[in-house]
């Protein structure tokens, strides 16, 4: 009995030891949870969050752009592209692999966009934009088999007038790594999104660009979507409307590139070979406030090659030396701008005194003003006899540009170069601050630049007076945009107003209310003398009516529609002539100035006088 | 023995042990009250109440079971609302198919109450046929998920036979392990440990060919459990648990456990290893509980869980969907209403005044016990990564109708309890 007694009471000491364990085990267990869920509960539900949550952007269109008359130049189409998330698709090699059969992309490439992207910044790749519809369907039906793979609507460039104008609106493409990095870029932005990259898409691209939407997701463990926690709806951008007629337009790269292929019919004088003309450029600008209506560049390219990414065919065709880098904006590029450039040391030699309406400079052919060991020539070999300022212009003498200009130089002080500061007075060696990109800001020449240019070779670096001389008729090192030479001109009709050339005419919301008007804008002015304007313009008439120019413009109807122009020949050291011609019209009111610029085409009279032309023809209906 | 004063509570006086006169049913084996309750409420009755109140029914324990069980349900249909198997569109696939296995653990509970365990337990023999019988057609014929092939197809529904097996096993080693026919004491011979380790490690060996480790675990920790509350030799005891834990070491030396096990093993004390592999479900177990914070994120938001994060987590991570859902204050109370359904188990072990009863009712509370402790203590990070379900709350009708079949016979240990002391009764129903 003593021992059942003793085994039962060892008994319920053992069942004692094991509910102590029971209440251990129970205590454990909380204190973990304790530890889990109240210590560390936020940061585990912060990591929680983080796996779990995946905010994807939503694009928004681009602003539409429209002509001065709201025609419609450049919208926004929405397509379908198909997009991938880096961290599930990529180390998928089959999907991979069917993600190059369907969309018609290397593997190679497919891993590299995947490999580039920086995934802290990337939440999905596009992989190609403008899916055909097949495939569309293809991947949404089978969406459940391709985690990390979607198919998301972006926002492509659609254009209106194909290569019309392409200069001036310019292409957009995908945001580089570089631009990224950039601050102008810092806000909003993230790899993939389309931006403006020439033109004005690159220079209204604030304007222009939609605020995206963001749609934050859960997800599960694969990726899939299950439920949308927030959206944020995105807003389209703005509308940008230019100040270009699109139809007049249309007309100029028309005149323009059927011109150029005229010229190139035509042999140089008196030798068998014909002319080059690679490239043109015309702008035409409102006299009244400095609004492009049209600027053509030859030879165009048709932007929607880079509409969702360009193929390297093409971008290899556009930057073949061939091909002429159609890319290249010839209104924005600087040029020696010859006899063209005639107003600012006619300006400045009747700013400065030299001249007057009543000094007469004997041209003779040959000009031996520097002394007998340097003889300048004049472009007309036999001379023009005495000239005055008109006589001047009208003939585009260059021996009285000479002494003009050789009298100019001996007035320099050490303080100013005379002719370089009337020149940068007119606009030229500087941006015109137009709106559209890679604005080229030209060449004046000066002692200083001369020295920073010629660093190394002493022998080259001092300003002579034959520099300056060189410079007057638009030869030398000097190079001006024909756009500079527009502005030149409308600060010559002007009398002295500067206006700021532009592109853009207002900023409109999607809801059609103007947010920014750019067109009106004070001019700056500059305090010249309209007489002397007055002296110039009476000379430029007279070129049309009977100088340079003259022949160019028999049959046109000067008496109503009066026109002062200039031509210009630019020799080019190793090239054939470039062809200059600026005018403007009606000449007491003026409306249009026209600038045709063309490279390697012989004389501004015989080939660049005949566009401008055939422009005002067009312009006044004749 | 002078220590042992024992009060009458029918005269109040007090007795000393040894004392012929006084009646049996009135001794007490401890000095004061023990963690069962109140010192134990049938000394306080005459042996005339207690023999009148012989059927007395136990409500606690079903009530806590049935409570944790529709909890179950709740929980499961909030880890299953969004991840259905393949071909079903009914959110509540889950809930139905666990509410069916409720109501099937209830009717057994109810029928087991209608005969006497010592019967069951005087067919031990039977009944260890029928746990070989079981696994064997198991092995045969059942087929396999996640690696073990512990599913037998009855064409109506799977069962998982092993589920039963932990529960027959049980009754066979409290029948060997209880006081014998005809024995004069229920002292704990060599020969009973000897045929209870025999049986344990032939169950064991059967299941390990599945191979279920989770479950040998888990037999291996209930026959030890059994065997220390039997009153064996603690010699017996610590010898076996010696030997098995020296066997395991020497498994891992002689390569016999394998890298992928060692890994489930080790991930528990190092989690980082591997987010993605091994350490996956327990880094996404750890990051759901973590995310409920002390209140959760509310019944049926638990969004961690219920997007698949947590891998298995309507079965054997179902407490980390708790853990989401309802929080630190939650997630205690879940275990400590586990605990109380332990408890009670022991309580009703202890009271059985039967060594048979005592180690059925023990024996159930030993499996509740283990699986529990590493259930949740896998969920949590602090036991290995083991395939072993939650009792009364993971997914699984196997699981759920025999811990029903258990706790029914802990009630019927209860019910049918003996009101006197094993010596002074002779086994009729055993002679």
């Amino acid at each position: 009995m003593k021992e059942v007694r003793k085994l039962d009471s060892n008994i319920k000491t053992r069942f004692r030891f094991v509910i102590y364990f029971l209440i251990i085990l129970v205590a454990v267990i909380a204190l973990r949870l304790y530890f889990l869920q109240v210590m560390s509960g936020q940061i585990f539900a912060q990591e929680a969050s983080e796996l779990m949550l995946r905010s994807v952007n939503v694009a928004a269109p681009r602003g539409n752009i429209y002509d001065r008359n709201g025609k419609i130049l450049v919208r926004s189409i929405p397509v379908p592209a198909l997009a991938v998330d880096p961290r599930i698709v990529g180390g998928n090699e089959e999907t991979i692999k069917i993600l190059s059969d369907k969309l018609n992309i290397s593997r190679h490439t497919i891993k590299e966009k995947i490999n580039k992207s920086n995934i802290s910044y990337l939440e999905r790749i596009i992989l190609k934009q403008g899916i055909d519809y097949e495939t569309m369907i293809f991947f949404k039906e089978n969406s459940s088999k391709f985690p990390g793979v979607e198919i998301i609507n972006v926002f492509l460039r659609e254009y209106e007038y194909g290569s019309l104008a392409a200069h001036i609106l310019g292409y957009t493409g995908e945001i580089d790594e570089e631009r990224l990095n950039m601050s102008r870029y810092s806000v909003g932005y993230e790899g993939g999104d389309l931006i403006g990259l020439t033109g004005v898409e690159e220079i209204y691209e604030q304007m222009l660009k939609g605020n995206k939407g963001k749609i934050t997701y859960e997800v599960d463990p694969l990726g899939r979507p299950r439920s949308i926690i927030e959206e944020v709806l995105y807003s389209s951008g703005n509308d940008l409307y230019l100040t270009i007629d699109i139809d007049i337009q249309k007309e100029i790269e028309e005149i323009l590139a059927a011109s150029i292929l005229e010229i190139r019919e035509k042999k140089l004088p008196r030798s068998d070979e014909y002319y080059k003309v690679p490239a043109g450029s015309v702008v035409l600008m409102s006299a009244q406030n400095g609004e492009v209506l049209a600027m053509a560049s030859y030879p165009t390219y048709d932007p929607s090659v880079f509409t969702g990414g360009i193929s390297s065919k093409d971008w290899a065709y556009l930057n073949d030396p061939e091909n002429l880098f159609p890319l290249n904006n010839r209104a924005v590029m600087g040029y020696a701008p010859g006899s063209a450039f005639k107003i600012v040391p006619a300006y400045a030699g009747l700013a400065e005194k030299i001249i007057n309406t009543s000094r007469y400079i004997s041209c003779a052919g040959t000009w031996y003003g520097m002394g007998h060991d340097f003889p300048k020539e004049c472009w007309a070999k036999s001379g023009h006899g005495p000239l005055n300022i008109f006589g001047a212009i009208k003939n585009s003498c260059d021996i009285f540009f000479y002494q003009l200009s050789y009298e100019l130089f001996l007035k320099n002080n050490n303080k100013d170069e005379l002719l370089q500061k009337y020149c940068r007075i007119f606009g030229y060696g500087a941006l015109t601050g137009i709106d559209i990109s890679a604005e080229g800001s030209g060449v004046i020449p000066d002692k200083d630049w001369k020295k920073e240019y010629f660093k190394g070779q002493t022998a080259k670096t001092i300003w002579f007076p034959g520099d300056t001389v060189n410079m007057a008729i638009g030869q030398g090192d000097i190079l001006v945009t024909p756009l500079q030479t527009a502005l030149s001109y409308s600060i010559l009709i002007n009398r002295g107003l500067k206006y700021t050339p532009h592109v853009a005419m207002e900023i409109k919301s999607p809801g059609g209310e103007t947010i920014i008007n750019l067109s009106d804008k004070e001019p700056e002015d500059l305090y010249l003398e309209a007489d002397y304007i007055d002296v110039i313009e009476e000379g430029l008439v007279q070129v049309v009516n009977s100088g340079t120019a003259a022949g160019r413009f028999a049959g046109f109807p000067l008496k109503e529609i009066p026109i002062a122009g200039k031509t210009g020949t630019a020799e080019v050291w190793g090239k054939q002539d470039s062809a200059w011609f600026v005018c403007y019209a009606p000449v007491e009111n003026p409306e249009y100035i026209i600038v045709v610029m063309l490279e390697e085409a012989g004389g501004g009279s015989s080939s660049a006088a005949p566009v401008a032309r055939k422009i005002l023809n067009y312009l006044y209906g004749i | 023995m002078d220590d042992y004063k024992i009060k009458d509570y029918k005269s109040g006086n007090y007795y000393s042990p040894g004392s012929v006169s006084r009646p049996a049913e009135n001794k007490s084996y401890g000095h004061k009250n023990n963690i069962f309750g109140s010192r134990d409420s049938l000394q306080q009755m005459s042996l005339d109440d207690r023999r009148n109140k012989r059927t007395r029914f136990d409500f606690i324990l079903p009530a806590l079971v049935i409570l944790l069980s529709l909890f179950g349900l709740l929980i499961i249909y909030s880890a299953t609302k969004y991840s259905m198997p393949n071909n079903v569109t009914d959110p509540m696939f889950y809930l139905k198919k666990q509410g069916y296995a409720l109501i099937a653990g209830v009717v057994v509970f109810i029928l087991v109450q209608f005969i006497n365990y010592r019967l069951v337990a005087k067919l031990w023999w039977a009944l260890l046929i029928l746990i070989i019988a079981l696994i064997t057609v198991v092995l045969l014929f059942g087929y396999e998920v996640h690696g073990s092939k512990s599913w037998l197809d009855l064409g109506f529904t799977s069962i998982q036979p092993s589920e039963f097996a932990k529960v027959l096993m049980v009754f066979v080693n409290a029948a060997i392990l209880s006081k014998w026919p005809r024995e004069k004491t229920n002292t704990v011979s060599f020969k009973k440990v000897a045929l209870s380790l025999l049986v344990a490690a032939l169950c064991i060996i059967l299941v390990m060919l599945e191979p279920d480790y989770g479950t040998a675990l888990i037999f291996f920790l209930t026959f030890i459990g059994m065997l220390f509350l039997s009153g064996a030799n603690l010699f017996y005891f610590f010898g076996i648990l010696a030997v098995t834990v020296g066997g395991f070491f020497a498994a891992i030396q002689t390569g016999l456990i394998k890298q992928y096990q060692m890994d489930r093993i080790l991930v528990f004390i190092k989690p980082d290893i591997e987010k993605q592999g091994i350490g996956y479900n327990l880094f996404q177990s750890k990051l759901a509980i973590g995310s409920g914070g002390i209140s959760g994120k509310g019944l049926f938001l638990g969004r961690q869980t219920n997007l698949n994060y947590v891998p298995e987590h309507h079965t054997d991570f179902i407490f980390s969907v708790i853990g989401e859902e309802i929080g630190f204050f939650g997630a205690v109370a879940v275990v400590i209403i586990i605990a109380l359904v332990i408890c009670r188990c022991f309580y009703i072990a202890a009271n059985a005044r039967n060594s048979l009863g005592t180690l059925i009712a023990s024996g159930i509370g030993f499996i509740i016990l283990s699986q529990s402790v590493i259930n949740i203590g896998m969920t949590i990070g602090i036991m290995p990564v083991i395939g072993i379900p939650l009792p009364f709350l993971s997914y699984g009708g196997s699981n759920l109708v025999a811990v029903f079949i258990g706790i029914a016979f802990v009630e019927n240990v209860y019910l049918k309890r003996e009101l006197r002391k094993d010596y002074e009764i002779a086994y009729d129903e055993f002679d």
